[in-house]
């Protein structure tokens, strides 16, 4: 089912939705939002693609290997970045003694390892939306 | 190494956590390296464990702080005498566990899936290890419903009907539970101002003074909580059906260590965080000791009634569970010393008879009781090992469940509480009622139908079984090893 | 009377995030459709979330986004930090549950829990 008027406002609104979920994400650490709110709407963005245009192609765009990749890589990021504290001779997860610069509070590049954590967060929760999405859906067997 | 040496209690959590991160990847691309990679971290842990075992023996209790962040401001973990001995309990029957579901599941799920079960199993070792080491009350939330949805996932992961309406009625139930507790925390928060375990025991007393209902229904939250959580026994009904329609070492984990940690972090809330003397104002033990005796005979009664071995050893399970509040609700110290020595105890017991009940199931496929009969001369190893599980169910002496029955009877006569006595030999009684007719069937008993063994038992499922059921004699025997480490356990909870 | 109806009055936002808790603890255990239950079990979450954040009001507090050289009240920001953690676990477990919820529609071809039981004695 593909409805003219469904795909062209889905078509101009999309990269909207899309800039507005990055926005939050690398904002997270000066604004409220952040890593969760940030990748749900990421997510939600690709969920309103699939359903205005069809499931193949919104499937299609990521596939199952690449979500798993990126839901993976997400919270395995996050574990890894707090080694760099125990490394740098501070404890898991710390962030100034890790050697993060802080940065002027304020600034965007700030925070030192809060604005990663962010990103990786956002990846994790973005591709965690799609892929319940799109198991749901589908009806397939991944939990 | 010495650097590493002070990350330690980060470690053992993180990487079990990282390492169910990255099985998924695993399982699609790289399908060989699941398995070991699993083992291994498991295996690192139990490391970790005996390294935190004894370090903490040597210098006492030691706090670690995330991220830096002292006390008050940022998550801490603290490593006691009671947290190693959850650990040592946890890392060391979770690893057998983790070697016999490598033979086990090959068998039991879908070839897709065997991958994931070891996310799941690995981010419950994590959760788990997490709660016994967490001293914080909202990471402790966070750990429990990790560990909630993990154990409900590791049940649902095997998608026949009994399985997945079993999880959804165990997830519906435990979602209430965590709601409860989280209204608890919000509480506590409320009137200490405070999420830190030893921040929130400073700030009780006078707490208490000011706000006596606030903390009277935060006790009730947790209560009531933990209770569902740990199938405390009215609020059980999820149990049964969870625990025996899972996968075999789903269940041995779900009923050896899973309703454990509930009751560990019971005993953490109500008798580390929590002063005593509130139990003088508040009747809470009085109903957790009403609660838990009321759960060990009826469920030993259900347990009698039930043909499906999986199910009695799941009611046997309500029965257990509630030895462990008794010894809590004691409030004495030998008391307490017999409920968290019954917390290892039925951990071995339990694991051991639930992989058995699977070794039994995957080699004949048979699941009802009365089918077992003449069994013993089939599957003579499994039978011997199914034998010393049930002996120290029981309780008879040189097994290690004596041993902490006995403790809880000392315990229950310090205080002068000599119904609770009746009510351990009662359910001893009982627990002979449905465990031995088993033993002796199986041995002595001649089946009408000989049972045919289909699969010989791979040295993966059968090694595990052996080292529990050594585990359960020697600790029997020498009850030392572990009534050391219990004892300062109690020490610590007692200062 | 006056002073509970006074106490009532000054801490509305507990009397109704309690209110909604027993709503939703309603919905869960009378309801026999699975998805009203979980319905049931989101309103309960977020009553809790509700009356945690609500711990954490000052009277006349603003977001706690902290601007240089000005002096404002703000709001206790950690409730709302840890609920945010809450909200995260309970869409966790929502969807968890929704998953199952088509699974077992799938095996029965009902989602209604008394039907359930319906075929299940049945079968038995």
């Amino acid at each position: 089912m593909e409805d003219l008027i469904l795909t062209m406002i889905v078509r101009l609104i999309l990269p909207f939705i899309q800039i507005y979920g990055y926005y939050i994400i690398i904002h997270g650490h000066l604004s409220p939002g952040g890593g969760f709110p940030g990748g749900a709407i990421i997510g939600a963005s690709m969920i309103l693609f699939a359903l205005a245009f069809n499931l193949k192609e919104g499937s299609n765009k990521i596939s199952h290997d690449t979500s798993t990749l990126l839901e993976s890589g997400g919270a395995f990021g996050f574990a890894a970045l707090g080694f760099l504290g125990v490394f740098m001779g501070s404890n898991y997860l710390s962030n100034r003694a890790a050697g993060f610069p802080l940065g002027i509070p304020g600034n965007l590049i700030s925070s030192g390892m809060i604005f990663l954590i962010s990103i990786f967060i956002g990846v994790k929760v973005a591709s965690t939306f799609i892929t319940l999405f799109f198991n749901l859906v589908e009806g397939k067997t991944h939990d | 190494m010495t650097a590493l040496a002070a990350h330690v209690p980060a470690l053992v959590v993180v990487n079990l956590l990282m390492c169910s991160y990255i099985m998924p990847v695993l399982a699609r691309w790289k399908k060989h390296l699941c398995i070991p990679v699993a083992l291994g971290s498991v295996s690192f842990s139990f490391i970790l464990s005996i390294f935190l075992t004894f370090q903490v023996s040597r210098q006492g209790a030691f706090s670690y702080a995330l991220g830096g962040w002292a006390a008050p401001w940022g998550i801490e973990f603290v490593v006691d005498h009671f947290s190693v001995f959850m650990l040592l309990t946890l890392t060391g029957v979770g690893l057998l566990i983790l070697v016999y579901a490598t033979e086990d599941l090959i068998h039991e799920l879908k070839q897709d899936v065997v991958g994931w079960y070891y996310t799941l199993y690995l981010l419950l070792m994590g959760s788990m290890v997490g709660l016994a080491l967490t001293n914080d009350l909202f990471n402790l939330f966070v750990f429990v419903e990790i560990c909630a949805i993990a154990s409900c996932a590791i049940i649902s992961i095997k998608e026949n009907r009994e399985c997945i309406e079993a999880s959804l009625k165990y997830l519906i139930l435990s979602a209430v539970g965590s709601g409860g507790m989280l209204l608890g925390i919000a509480m506590i928060y409320m009137v200490t101002g405070n999420l830190n375990f030893t921040y929130v025991t400073e700030a009780l007393p006078q707490a208490f003074e000011l706000y006596p209902r606030n903390i009277m229904v935060a006790m009730s939250m947790f209560t009531a909580g933990i209770g569902v959580k740990a199938a405390l026994f009215p609020l059980h009904v999820w149990l049964p059906d969870a625990h025996s329609s899972a996968p075999s070492p789903s269940s041995a984990i779900l009923s050896g260590l899973v309703i454990k940690i509930y009751a560990a972090v019971f005993i953490k809330i109500f008798l580390r965080m929590f002063p005593w003397d509130v139990y003088e104002t508040v009747p809470l033990m009085t109903i957790v000791l009403i609660m838990s005796s009321v759960g060990i005979v009826v469920g030993s009664m259900f347990a009698i009634v039930q043909e499906d071995i999986k199910k009695m050893l799941a009611y046997s399970s309500v029965a257990q569970i509630g030895y462990v509040f008794l010894g809590i609700g004691l409030l004495s110290q030998n008391g307490t010393l017999g409920g968290i020595l019954h917390i290892f105890n039925h951990a071995l017991m339990k694991s051991m008879l639930f992989m058995s009940a699977g070794a039994i199931i995957y080699s004949t496929g048979v699941r009802r009781i009365s089918d077992l009969k003449g069994i013993g001369t089939k599957m003579p190893l499994v039978m011997s090992v199914f034998s010393i599980g049930a002996f120290s169910m029981v309780g008879i002496p040189m097994t290690n469940g004596f041993i902490s029955k006995w403790y809880l009877a000392i315990g229950a006569l310090d205080v002068d509480k000599p119904l609770y006595v009746a009510v351990i030999l009662l359910s001893s009684l009982l627990n002979g009622v449905y465990y031995l007719p088993i033993v002796v069937n199986a041995f002595f008993g001649e089946g009408k139908e000989s049972v045919t063994v289909h699969h010989k038992l791979p040295w993966k499922m059968t090694l595990p079984l052996i080292i529990l059921a050594s585990a359960i004699i020697i600790t029997g025997i020498f009850p030392k090893l572990m009534l050391g480490l219990a004892d300062k356990a109690v020490m610590f909870l007692l200062n | 009377m006056i002073e509970i109806l006074s106490n009532l009055l000054h801490n509305f936002y507990y009397l109704i995030a309690i209110i909604l808790f027993v709503i939703g603890f309603h919905t869960m255990l009378s309801h026999s459709n699975l998805i009203k239950k979980i319905m049931g079990m989101n309103i309960m979450d977020t009553a809790i979330f509700l009356f945690f954040v609500s711990i954490g009001y000052v009277e006349g507090g603003r977001a706690p986004i902290i601007e240089l050289g000005q002096d404002h009240v703000y709001v206790n920001p950690i409730p709302s930090a840890l609920i945010l953690t809450g909200i995260v676990v309970a869409v966790s477990v929502t969807a968890f549950a929704l998953s199952l919820i088509v699974k077992i529609y799938q095996h029965y071809g009902t989602v209604d829990a008394e039907e359930i039981m319906r075929i299940r004695s049945r079968e038995v």
